[in-house]
Parts: structure tokens; C-alpha cells; sequence
């Protein structure tokens, strides 16, 4: 059942056209991890998230500087390539720049029924950020309601919160198991399961889910004697790239990337009271991406911490070329990791991967393992 | 009336003599370290193949890189004005001309009379489209003559990083590692080329009916390439290196 | 061919370098006074530090980054400490600049200090990606000099229907967040200063920024005249003022004498440009190392009159009821600001997020339906818009930018660059650039100087 995942990473566009036709629901497409789902989960909207394709193209140049990273670049050619044509709506919660553009030119240039900006706080460490936030989904939850033509009530909205953590528990569950020494399932697998979940509806995914986790108990992905390594970046869904790394004798074991852990990790856990204000909680507390990482840097802590109880001998820091926000931090974490005695490679990905180039570098990087092992 | 055109490029400077609107002579020389004897030189050629003396031309028009060099010139005009006036002349009903040269490309769209309503030169890291296929010949251990031909027996389209040069070199070592038949590299160099092109042409929009010139445009694999990406139909020049001198030799017949 | 018009130098313009200057020495040497000095971006709300007292200099980090730029020789110091310090060549080029010069221990003015002088604290916005990070680097380099930043990114304060737009009135929870952090940051202050916050200083600070950003719109305005009074090189070095101290009375007077100049050139039609033939705008900050480009517009008889940049990084601007854009209606006198700290915080807050150069940050067709209007009303004939490498701050949507000016009929050139590092600036390609883009307005260069 675990394939069931690459299935539906594979065919994420068939997918979502067969759940309109099942459930005569909208589809929308969001461009950020920022972007409330259970919200949206409440109104019965599938929100899919909009990533690239990995593949050269041509037709964003003149709508994107060539400056900006190249995942905002692959997100809007998949719009403007009509590869999205079912979405009834996109949106996009205020984080980085870059991918602000993918949705800003989607907007423009491809009519949608519902577009809507969310301007999520940056100063998340602000005790002013919640009731902030707060204000915001109230706009953005009348927004919905006049877009469906339905009422978003209290009780729809912990629904909403309730699918959608129940899916975050569970992958929180299996992300667990990778702890053990006997990986129960590989990085790649890892990967296509929390990819898919940003593509399919959460209760389906739930469902495969849950007996997944059953599973994972008892398994072996075989990978005992491998390098144990993490991988951290921005969005990551280069599945090549990853595959190439574990067939070069490592097992990326967890990571912090905007299509992993920093998805799900951090719960609603709605108890009874406001549920827009434990959802702007919810957000303003999570796993942070560095733009809103200020004026500490929570992330890094999380990411040694993590590094820590994953047993992790080394890091790949991944970063999307031309993404500051990443690059910024580079050093820090560099520092923080090094300090916790793991060691760091450093790759710079465009929107393919120069896998024999990268090889080379993954093995040499393993090497330097070996050599620790000998003295 | 007569007229010359001089097109000073980095590599070769060519030469045009118009006459009534019909080009009577033509000549390309190396441009060598002095862009100004080159001109001269390539000058006299096309007088000699049009049969007339330097005092038969009413007026001559130097355009390219080293345009202001040659010193026997009355007038400049840039690589972008004699591009759209020298495809003009010659395909009216042309739109839009992608000029793909050693150093750099450029895409301009032009409007019914032949004016420049907007143009597109390739950014740093985009530059160098003939000298990349140049560089990228060398790696396959290829004559350049024959990248293009090897490409149309590809039977596969393998994608390559089209944004950046270096990455792209970078992958074609990959490729090589990988031991993917040449055929199929030959392919991916030239539709990362198209793909870096193309997104420059539509930069400026692209309006039928487009022409391909400059050097590049001699290279079969290059312009498959680049119709696949554009999906339309494209105009090439039988001497494509030519039309820039022959665009500064129509400026010259201005008044 | 002739020169059109009558030019003469800015009297002003000894006063505009001495003020400047003064700026960084008064920062360099505030301790020597017993004074504070703290840090932050030009955008930051710079009211704030100074109710901690008529001695506190500040250093804002991108007008100091540019001064850098404008040095090569020490600019490239700086760029390559960064990159040895492990930061990447791509992140912005004002942040590199800035962190090479306190590795490298030197101050771009050693006439005031030989090394780099630490603030006491640091005060920044953020609407920006970088605006935060970037501080968050400086506060590792210095050892943890306290830092307060403040979100300003609440949504836009205008909106735009077919290429018209018109101000929206900003929400309440979005003036509560900014006022809310603005009063912690207060507190912060007092604490980190161990001084006591006087309310009527930031009052005072409060009407003197409404008078510097309202006054520098309104010399904006008169940009609109044929022959532009002054041209786009000249007003960088005007409204760099503004970056430096928009809540100073040093700026806010400054900006007064100044409109009163430029109010008597375009009386007596006197131009920047004699040989003004063709008007155009810039977009973004211009590659500081590289100036002269604007001078090589002039051989062609090309002026370039402003941009969304220099008019809106600092000018606060409305639609006035003729439906022109122009200068923002401010209180009176001071005595019209209301009192207690929360109230004149929120009037400050307020107007403070129409800043023109905040709107592009959600989207860009609100950028485009400024500069569309620029173009129109101040007559323009083209636009160059610089693909700033160095900031994606002002560069986001840009592209977009340029279709939608072409939509509106004008004829756009683009140029690749970067404000702050000068290994991004390819000077022949640009001019080559330039000289075909002159040639598609009709223009020759005819004014070049043998």
C-alpha cells in the first residue's frame, strides 16, 4: 500500500479531475505550506498544492526575472502550460518572494474564479502575530463562504481541523519510525508519502495512511549498514535526486523541507475554544520557514534536534538556486550542524538535477564517513 | 542609388553592396585584432564581386560590436535597427526575427513598416549560444559542422538544465558518464539552446511570421530544435549571416 | 543641434552633501558625545528611536550599503569578506556590502572613523525578505547586539481596476499589529537604553516624517514640467535624505528649502537637462558604480525624470480630487497629532503603510498601475527598468511591470545589473543597449562630447 503514494504523486493531475467528477467539490491550488487547509478542508474544498515538473521550459521568462529561484519558475510554466486546468481556485499565504511571483503571473495571465492573497505575519515571534492572523482568516473565511456559497461554521471549522491533523499525527507517526536503526522505509518512500498528502484529499490519504503506520512496525526497507543522513532545504520534491543518494549507500532518515516535516510536524490541537484563533496558533507556532524565522532562529535549533534523536551522521543542505531566505541561513546551520558533529554537504539544485555530477559529489561525501570509521 | 553596409561583429566582419534593393555584392572577412582594415578589406571584396568602385556608393552604414571602427563610414546603426531593417527588406510579412550569433542572441518584433516596437538581448547567463554548441562539439569530440546532423537521428529527448550555461555544461558530463548515445546529447544541447531562445523570443512576444538568421541558424539541429519548442514555422535566410550588413545597407538608402 | 533650454547648478547642492556627510559623522562620533547610535534600514519606523532623546544617530543600512557600492575598491573588499565569510554571491548585494564592511572592521567614511563604529541596537522593518535576516547576520558578526523588528507587511493600501488605482483604507487589526509591536519596541528601548521613552519627542519625530515624505512628493510632482527641473542622477542624491532621516527636522526642513528651489527653477524654466528631448523613467535602484549610464542618456537628448523608485522608496503621495497623483495631505502642525502614545503611534502607522514602494510586495499590477500613471502624467516616452540583481525587494514582478507598461503603449528597455555589486554590470552590452533603444525613439547621439 505504500506504493499507493508514488501512484498518486505520479498521477496528481488525473487524481484531482476524478475527485470533481466523484464529488462535485472545487479544487484549489496553493503555492505555500502557509495556506490554511483546514479552512478550506471546512468547505469542502480539495486544496492541492501547485509544484513544478522538473523540466525545461520556455515559457515564463517574460513574467519571471530570471534571478528568482527556479521552483517559482517550474510552479507558474505548469499553470501557463494548462497543466492545472481544473483548479477552481488558487491562493497563496505572504511568505517568500519568489514563489509570490508564480502566484502573482498565475493570477494575471490564468482566469481562475477564486485567487485570493493571504498576508500571513512574518513577525511570527510577535505576540501581536496571532490576533493578526486571527482578523485575517475571519476575512479569508467570509472569502470562502461567498466563493462556495456555503456557511463555514465553528463546528465545520474543527472538522476541518480534526482531517487535517489526523493526518499530521499519522505522518508524524511514520516519520518516528525512521528513527530505528532498522529504517523501516527509505527516504524516497518517505518523500512520496508527504508529497501526496499536499495532493490528495487528507481522509483518503489518511486511510492509506493509518495502515500504512500498522505496517511500518514490523518492516524493514533493508537498509541496515547505510549512512544515515538528512536533508534540508526549501521545497524538495526532486524524487531523482533523492533515489540517487540512497542508491549511493545512504538513507536520508529526516529532514526540513517545506514538502516534509515542516508540513505537518506542528498540530491545531483544537480543544473546545476559538477554532480561527487555535488555527492562527497553529501557523504563527509552526516549524517556521526562514523568512518568518526572526529574531531568533528557531529552525536551526529544530533541525539540530532533530539531527540528534534521528541518529544522523551527516546533512545535505539542498538549496534552490537563487532562494535567499535558504542561502541566508546557510551559514548558521552550517555552524549549528558542525558543532553537533554532523558533517554537511552543500548542493546548489536548479530544475533538473545534474545527477552525475551529484554523484560524484554524494559519494565523496559518504567517503569521508568511511574515513571516520577507520580511526 | 547604391549603398554599403558593413556589419563589424566580434568574428567576422561582413560586407554588403545594395543596389536598387538587390544586393550586388557581398564579403566576409575575419575580423581579426583591427575591426577597421577588416572592414576594409571586406568592403573592397564586395565592391569587387559587384563590379564598382568605392566612389559609385552614395553612402555607407556600418552596424555590429566594432560598428564604430571602420573610419570611411557615414552613419552607424545598431545590431537591433539593422537586424529588423535587413529582414524587412527582405520577408516583409516577417514579425518577429530571433538572431542566434556566436556571442549573442537577440529576439525583436517588428511592426508592418519594419519599426522596432520591442527587442530582447540574451542576459549573462543566458549568452553564448554559438559558442556553447561550440565548447559542447568539443566535449562529444564532434566537428561542429556535424552537431546538427547528429541530432536528427536522436531517437529520445533527454531534458537538460536550460537556465544556466554552466549547469548545463555540468549535465552534459552526466550524460557523457552516463554513456547516452551521442545522437541524443546532440539533441539535448541543441533544445536546451531552443529552450534558452525561445524564452527570449517570447520575451518580445511572438508574432508570425518569425525568421531565424545569424550563424547559428546553419545548424539543422538547432532549428528542429527551436520549432519543436515554438511550435510554429520558421523563416531562415539562405545567407543568414548576411542580413545585418544588408539591414545597414538599406539604412544607408534612408534620406 | 542646440540646447533647448537654460540650465544651471543646484544651489542647493553643497548643502545636500554637507548634510549627508554630517549623517555619518554624527553617527561615527555619537559616543564621544554620550550619545546612542543604533541601526536599521531606510525604511524602518525611525520615529521611534528618537524619543529616546535628541542624541541618538542612527546608520540606515542601504543608503550606507550604496555609499560602499559607489567606493569599487572598497566594495569589492567587502563583497569577497562576505563570500569568504561562506554567503552566497547571489543573496543582496547591499546585505554583502554592509557585512564585509564590519568583518573587514572599516567604516566607508574613515574621515570619521578608521573602524567599523557597532550601533548600541538594532531597530528594522520587514517587508522584505531580507529586511530581518539581514540583521539577523549583523548580530551574529557584532556578538548579539539586541535586535527589534517590525512586520509591516499587513496588505495593500491601494487597489487597481484596469489600470486605475485608487488608496483602500487600512484595516484596523493591521494598524493593531504594527502599532502593537511598535509600543513593545518601545519598552524594548527603554530597557536595552536603560533611558526613559518621551512621547513628545516621538510626536515631534511624527510630524517631522509626515513633512519630509509629503515635501519630497511634492518636489516629485514637479517633475511632471517640460524641461524637468532636475533629472534622475541629481534626485539620488536628494532623496537619499529621506533613506537617511525622514523623521529628522534636519531632513524635514532640508526637503522644505528644497521644494522652494525647485518650485523657482520650473518658475523660470530652467532645466537639468539643456539638450531634453525625450522623458523617461528608471525602475529600481540604479547600479551605484555606474552612474554615469544616466549621463550617456543625455548625449542622446534622453532625460530620465524619476521613478516609482525615487519618488515612492520615501514620498508619500494620494489622489487628489482632480484625480492626479500628488503630495499626501498632512496635519497642520504638530498640536494636530493626536496625544498618548498609542494614538499618535497608529496615525503614524497609518500613513506610513501607503508608502508606494510597499505595494508591489503583494502584487504586481499595483506597481503597474503607479508607474503607469508616472508615465502618463509626467509625459514620458519610454522606460528603462534595471533587472537589479542585487535586490529582489524592488526587482519582484518587474516583468510583469514591463508587459503591463508596454500594454499601455510605452516602449520599455530592460537592463541587467546590480546596485551593489559591480562584477553584475556589463558597462559596452548596456550602452549597446541603450544606443539601440535610443534608436527606436528616433534618437541619435547627438550631444556627445569629443
Amino acid at each position: 500500500m505504500i506504493e499507493k503514494y508514488k501512484e498518486w504523486y505520479e498521477a496528481r493531475h488525473e487524481y484531482a479531475v476524478q475527485w470533481k467528477k466523484k464529488t462535485g467539490g472545487k479544487v484549489l491550488g496553493y503555492f505555500c505550506t502557509y495556506v490554511p487547509e483546514e479552512i478550506l478542508y471546512a468547505a469542502g474544498v480539495l486544496p492541492v498544492r501547485i509544484l513544478g515538473s522538473h523540466e525545461p521550459q520556455s515559457v515564463t521568462e517574460p513574467h519571471i526575472f530570471a534571478m528568482f529561484c527556479p521552483f517559482c519558475r517550474d510552479c507558474l510554466a505548469q499553470g501557463l502550460l494548462g497543466r492545472f486546468h481544473y483548479l477552481d481556485g488558487i491562493m497563496i499565504s505572504q511568505s517568500c518572494l519568489h514563489l509570490r511571483q508564480a502566484y502573482t503571473s498565475w493570477d494575471l495571465h490564468i482566469p481562475t474564479q477564486f485567487s485570493y492573497y493571504l498576508p500571513m505575519p512574518h513577525h511570527v515571534q510577535s505576540r501581536h502575530a496571532v490576533p493578526f492572523l486571527r482578523a485575517e482568516l475571519e476575512t479569508f473565511r467570509k472569502r470562502v463562504e461567498d466563493w462556495t456559497g456555503t456557511t463555514i461554521g465553528d463546528a465545520d471549522l474543527r472538522r476541518g481541523i480534526q482531517i487535517v491533523d489526523r493526518n499530521r499525527e499519522l505522518l508524524r507517526t511514520a516519520y518516528e519510525t525512521r528513527k530505528r536503526e532498522d529504517v523501516p522505509m527509505s527516504g524516497l518512500e518517505a518523500m512520496y508519502m508527504v508529497v501526496s498528502s499536499q495532493m490528495v484529499d487528507k481522509a483518503e490519504h489518511t486511510q492509506v495512511t493509518e495502515d500504512v503506520v500498522r505496517v511500518l512496525e514490523g518492516r524493514s526497507a533493508g537498509r541496515s549498514g547505510t549512512r544515515r543522513l538528512m536533508i534540508l532545504g526549501s521545497e524538495n520534491d526532486d524524487v531523482a535526486f533523492v533515489d540517487m543518494v540512497e542508491s549511493a549507500g545512504a538513507t536520508i532518515v529526516q529532514d526540513d523541507h517545506c514538502t516534509g516535516s515542516r508540513y505537518f510536524w506542528d498540530k491545531v490541537d483544537a480543544n473546545g475554544g476559538d477554532p480561527l484563533t487555535q488555527i492562527a496558533e497553529r501557523y504563527v507556532r509552526r516549524l517556521p520557514c526562514p523568512t518568518k524565522d526572526w529574531p531568533a532562529r528557531r529552525r536551526i535549533e529544530r533541525i539540530v534536534q532533530f539531527a540528534k534523536e534521528w541518529d544522523v551522521a551527516g546533512a545535505i543542505i539542498i538549496q534552490q538556486k537563487f532562494c535567499d531566505p535558504h542561502e541566508i541561513d546557510i551559514p548558521a546551520i552550517r555552524k549549528a550542524l558542525e558543532s553537533a558533529e554532523v558533517k554537511v554537504l552543500f548542493l546548489e539544485l536548479d530544475v533538473t538535477v545534474p545527477v552525475g555530477q551529484f554523484k560524484i559529489r554524494v559519494e565523496a561525501f559518504l567517503e569521508m564517513f568511511a574515513g571516520d570509521d577507520l580511526f | 542609388m547604391i549603398t554599403a553596409g558593413i556589419d563589424c561583429g566580434a568574428k567576422n566582419v561582413r560586407a554588403v553592396i545594395l543596389m536598387d534593393g538587390r544586393v550586388a555584392g557581398k564579403a566576409s572577412v575575419p575580423a581579426g585584432m583591427d575591426a577597421a582594415s577588416g572592414a576594409e578589406k571586406a568592403f573592397d571584396a564586395a565592391l569587387k564581386e559587384a563590379g564598382i568602385a568605392r566612389t559609385d556608393v552614395s553612402k555607407i552604414v556600418s552596424t555590429g560590436a566594432g560598428k564604430n571602427e571602420p573610419r570611411f563610414t557615414n552613419d552607424v546603426v545598431t545590431e537591433v535597427g539593422a537586424d529588423a531593417r535587413g529582414i524587412h527588406q527582405l520577408y516583409p510579412e516577417v514579425r518577429t526575427v530571433i538572431d542566434v550569433g556566436a556571442e549573442e542572441g537577440r529576439a525583436i518584433r517588428l511592426d508592418a513598416r519594419g519599426k522596432v516596437v520591442d527587442f530582447a538581448i540574451n542576459e549573462k547567463c543566458a549568452a553564448g549560444a554559438g559558442a556553447f554548441t561550440e565548447a559542447m562539439a568539443r566535449a562529444l569530440e564532434v566537428p561542429l559542422e556535424e552537431l546538427g546532423a547528429l541530432s536528427l537521428a536522436s531517437t529520445q529527448a533527454i531534458p537538460m538544465n536550460a537556465q544556466c550555461t554552466v549547469f548545463a555544461e555540468s549535465e552534459v558530463v552526466s550524460l557523457v558518464h552516463r554513456k547516452t548515445p551521442k545522437p541524443d546529447m546532440a539533441r539535448a544541447i541543441h533544445d536546451a539552446i531552443a529552450d534558452r531562445i525561445a524564452s527570449m523570443a517570447r520575451r518580445v512576444g511572438i508574432e508570425e511570421k518569425v525568421a531565424l538568421i545569424g550563424g547559428v541558424s546553419r545548424n539543422v539541429g538547432f532549428v528542429k530544435s527551436l520549432r519543436d519548442e515554438l511550435g510554429i514555422e520558421i523563416i531562415l535566410h539562405t545567407d543568414p549571416e548576411f542580413v545585418g550588413a544588408i539591414g545597414a545597407a538599406v539604412v544607408a538608402t534612408d534620406q | 543641434m542646440a540646447e533647448r533650454y537654460r540650465t544651471e547648478p543646484l544651489k542647493l547642492w553643497n548643502k545636500a552633501k554637507e548634510l549627508r556627510l554630517k549623517f555619518y559623522e554624527n553617527y561615527a562620533k555619537a559616543h564621544e558625545r554620550g550619545g546612542i547610535r543604533w541601526a536599521g534600514g531606510a525604511w524602518t519606523l525611525d520615529a521611534l528611536p528618537r524619543g529616546l532623546g535628541e542624541d541618538v544617530w542612527s546608520l540606515t543600512s542601504e543608503p550606507y550599503s550604496a555609499s560602499i557600492a559607489f567606493n569599487k575598491a572598497m566594495s569589492l573588499r567587502c563583497l569577497e569578506a562576505s563570500e569568504r565569510a561562506g554567503f552566497a554571491r547571489d543573496l543582496c548585494s547591499y546585505m554583502r556590502n554592509y557585512w564585509g564592511g564590519i568583518i573587514l572592521n572599516e567604516y566607508a567614511f574613515p574621515e570619521f572613523s578608521k573602524t567599523w563604529p557597532e550601533p548600541d541596537f538594532i531597530f528594522q522593518d520587514h517587508i522584505c525578505c531580507s529586511h530581518a535576516k539581514w540583521y539577523q547576520v549583523v548580530k551574529d558578526l557584532e556578538g548579539e547586539i539586541p535586535m527589534f523588528c517590525v512586520d509591516v507587511a499587513t496588505g495593500p493600501a491601494i487597489e487597481c481596476e484596469n489600470g486605475d488605482f485608487r488608496y483602500i483604507p487600512i484595516p484596523g487589526h493591521a494598524v493593531e499589529y504594527v502599532v502593537g509591536q511598535c509600543l513593545d519596541a518601545i519598552e524594548w528601548m527603554e530597557k536595552v537604553t536603560g533611558r526613559r521613552f518621551q512621547d513628545e519627542l516621538l510626536r515631534k519625530a511624527i510630524f517631522n516624517h509626515f513633512r519630509s515624505t509629503s515635501t519630497w512628493a511634492s518636489i516629485c510632482e514637479l517633475q511632471r514640467t517640460v524641461p524637468a527641473p532636475l533629472d534622475e542622477k541629481s534626485m539620488y542624491s536628494l532623496y537619499v535624505h529621506g533613506t537617511l532621516g525622514k523623521a529628522s527636522q534636519w531632513c524635514a526642513d532640508f526637503y522644505e528649502e528644497l521644494l522652494g528651489e525647485v518650485k523657482d527653477r520650473v518658475a523660470r524654466g530652467i532645466a537639468a537637462v539643456p539638450t531634453e528631448r525625450v522623458r523617461v523613467m528608471s525602475d529600481t535602484q540604479p547600479p551605484w558604480a555606474f552612474l554615469k549610464v544616466f549621463r550617456y542618456l543625455e548625449e542622446f537628448g534622453c532625460v530620465s525624470v524619476g521613478s516609482l523608485y525615487t519618488f515612492g522608496l520615501i514620498g508619500q503621495w494620494e489622489i487628489k480630487a482632480d484625480g492626479s497623483w500628488g503630495a499626501r495631505t498632512i496635519p497642520a502642525s504638530v498640536d494636530a497629532i493626536p496625544e498618548g502614545r498609542e494614538a499618535m503611534l497608529a496615525e503614524y502607522v497609518r500613513y506610513e503603510l501607503n508608502k508606494p514602494e510597499w505595494q508591489h510586495f503583494y502584487h504586481p499590477k499595483l506597481k503597474s498601475a503607479m508607474m503607469v500613471k508616472i508615465a502618463r502624467d509626467w509625459k514620458l516616452d519610454g522606460v528603462m527598468l534595471h533587472y537589479n540583481r542585487g535586490c529582489e525587494g524592488l526587482t519582484v514582478g518587474i516583468a510583469e511591470n514591463r508587459l503591463e507598461l508596454q500594454k499601455a503603449g510605452y516602449p520599455v528597455m530592460i537592463f541587467e545589473g546590480n546596485m551593489g555589486d559591480e562584477r553584475e554590470f556589463d558597462e559596452p552590452r548596456t550602452k549597446a543597449r541603450i544606443d539601440a533603444f535610443m534608436e527606436t525613439l528616433g534618437l541619435k547621439r547627438e550631444f556627445a562630447t569629443p
